[in-house]
């Protein structure tokens, strides 16, 4: 869910452009200087790959880079970070995909 | 043809901004490289470029005027690059920095290096911690605020250190009913022992009281001497279970309550990122008042290797005012070693900042000391516990693997492969030092990190494949 709620430790911004966003096959909507993984929050998509053995689900955890949880492939480029790579318009972005090597 | 400088940064927070900012003032060729497409880091956190901030919070202003002096100056910028590798010039004159980004050269050569990484936050592991819904601290402030999302509707805040107070207040302030804050630490009657420091820290006084306001506002009990110890749900966080905690961290049996919430927030205090420093072989010690293993340094901020300083958080947890400090001391050293400033001009720029870096440093000791986590919370986990999130490895293996002979965080990742995941044990790394630590009844300093290769975090094959063939 996007935040409308402003306060002193959160004053107002205005979001960028806004942008469409495909992923799994549905479009969102989804804003300029956001990140996937952010729009695919926003928009109540939470899992974003499998586990490795179980296949069990997994989400963004640290949120800046580092824990590698938050993986999906975006225009058919695996394993990419959805915390650091910023949406685009007409992206598509795919969810437990399981890797090809 | 590549781009040679005397001064590479890298990491552009609050140590790497005012370590490039001193450097190229005093004349040194310098670059300056981050992953993030702006300078700032994980305590300024600037708003993605494409938005456009109607009001700013002081802290906010304060890495945007750091962030325009920077641009301001000579200094190459380099954003949006992952530096992932760093390697030493065959002639053994500086170092080659490999690069990773859409608009980054493949490569930059300098003769000294300012390591400013900052830090990660220290992983706890408890059932259900890899559930989504449940995120780190940090995770959560930058949804928040940077991205302006909210993570779900009902949060629980849990773990040590005053980002607790932080992460609540911002989450309530976006909407979000945050059920309570979970302190692991009992504050009273030890923090009193500091109030002396905490004198020296308005600022910090203020911001803090500033988050207690709003967690009053927003009727979130501050429950100190409480832990989660387990998140459940199916696909997602449904509820948490929570329970008092001894001094030591470990949970009171009997104590249990569960929550309904659909957001875990998880933030146990941050481990200092030697991921470069320990690639190309700075010399590390363990101090748990610095959050663990850091590069050894003297005056300088020069670690073990010639030439190669680290600033910042990535040396030792001290925050981010002293972070700015030692970024400065660090590009004067840098600035001396070039003969771009005399030993003089040096020694009086230092000794100006030495009364104000001196208080930091005594905060930063209180921060340790206070909030460091508990050796009790690795009974958190428990045996079916996932410890090593990419490979899928739980508690139980982890132990199997100390108890077969594995006395080392190497040793237990080559029996088990806890640590060879795409993460390469930024999650786990800790987790398993801990393990072997209480296993074989070693202290944690007689349990190093492991040893980190480039690349630093996942690349394209093509690019390993560009470098191989030159």
């Amino acid at each position: 869910m996007r935040i409308s709620q402003t306060g002193s430790l959160l004053p107002k911004v205005e979001r960028g452009r806004p942008v469409k966003i495909n992923v799994d096959g549905k479009t969102f909507d989804a804003y300029e200087g956001e990140t996937i993984a952010a729009a695919l929050l926003a928009a109540g998509v939470y899992t974003f790959h499998l586990s490795l053995k179980s296949k069990e689900p997994r989400s963004m955890y640290c949120g800046m880079g580092a824990c590698m949880e938050c993986l999906v492939t975006v225009d058919g480029r695996q394993t990419l970070r959805a915390c650091m790579t910023p949406v685009a318009e007409g992206m598509q972005v795919e969810t437990c995909k399981d890797p090809e090597l | 043809m590549s781009e040679t400088y005397e001064l590479a940064v890298i990491g552009a927070g609050p140590a790497g901004m005012e370590a490039a900012i001193t450097a190229s003032q005093a004349g040194v060729k310098t670059v300056v490289i981050d992953s993030y497409p702006q300078a700032g880091g994980q305590y300024y956190k600037a708003l993605p470029a494409a938005f456009t901030a109607v009001s700013k919070t002081r802290t906010e202003e304060e890495g945007e005027s750091l962030a325009q002096r920077l641009a301001g100056l000579p200094a190459t910028r380099i954003y949006n690059a992952l530096a992932w590798g760093i390697f030493e010039e065959e002639k053994g004159d500086g170092w080659l920095v490999a690069l990773d980004g859409p608009d980054a050269p493949k490569e930059v050569h300098a003769d000294m290096l300012i390591l400013a990484n900052g830090a990660y936050e220290t992983p706890v592991a408890f059932p259900g911690w890899t559930l989504p819904g449940v995120i780190t601290c940090g995770a959560a402030l930058i949804l928040v605020k940077t991205w302006r999302v909210a993570p779900g509707k009902r949060a629980l805040v849990t773990g040590t250190g005053p980002l607790l107070l932080s992460a609540a207040a911002h989450l309530i302030e976006a909407g979000v009913e945050v059920i309570g804050v979970c302190e692991t630490t009992r504050l009273l009657p030890r923090g009193i022992l500091y109030g002396p420091t905490m004198l020296g820290q308005w600022h910090r006084l203020q911001e803090g009281a500033k988050y207690l306001s709003v967690m009053r506002r927003g009727k979130t009990p501050y429950k100190t001497g409480w832990s989660i110890v387990a998140a459940r749900g199916k696909d997602h966080v449904e509820e948490a279970m929570i329970a008092k905690v001894d001094n030591n961290g470990t949970p009171i049996p009997g104590t249990e309550q569960t929550v309904k919430v659909d957001t875990v927030v998880s933030g146990y205090g941050l481990i200092p990122n030697t991921d470069l420093a320990r690639m190309i072989g700075c010399k590390l010690d363990y101090n748990s008042q610095k959050g663990g293993w850091v590069p050894v340094r003297d005056k300088t901020l020069q670690t073990s290797l010639p030439g190669v300083y680290v600033a910042g958080d990535g040396a030792g947890i001290g925050g981010a005012e002293n972070s700015r400090l030692e970024g400065r001391i660090a590009g004067v050293s840098a600035a001396l070693r070039t003969g771009k400033l005399s030993t003089q001009q040096a020694e009086e720029i230092n000794r100006k900042m030495k009364p104000e870096l001196a208080q930091q440093r005594r905060f930063g000791r209180l921060l340790g000391d206070l909030f460091s986590p508990k050796p009790g919370l690795t009974s958190l986990a428990r045996d079916e516990t996932v410890i090593c999130r990419c490979e899928e490895l739980t508690k139980k293996e982890i132990l199997a693997a100390i108890a077969e002979g594995g006395e080392s965080v190497i040793w237990v990742k080559r029996m088990t492969r806890a640590g060879m995941g795409l993460c390469q044990g930024r999650s786990c790394g800790r987790l398993v030092a801990q393990l072997i630590a209480q296993q074989t009844g070693q202290d944690p300093g007689q349990v190093p990190p492991d040893t980190q290769r480039p690349p630093e975090r996942p690349i394209r094959l093509e690019i390993l494949e560009e470098r191989a063939e030159r």
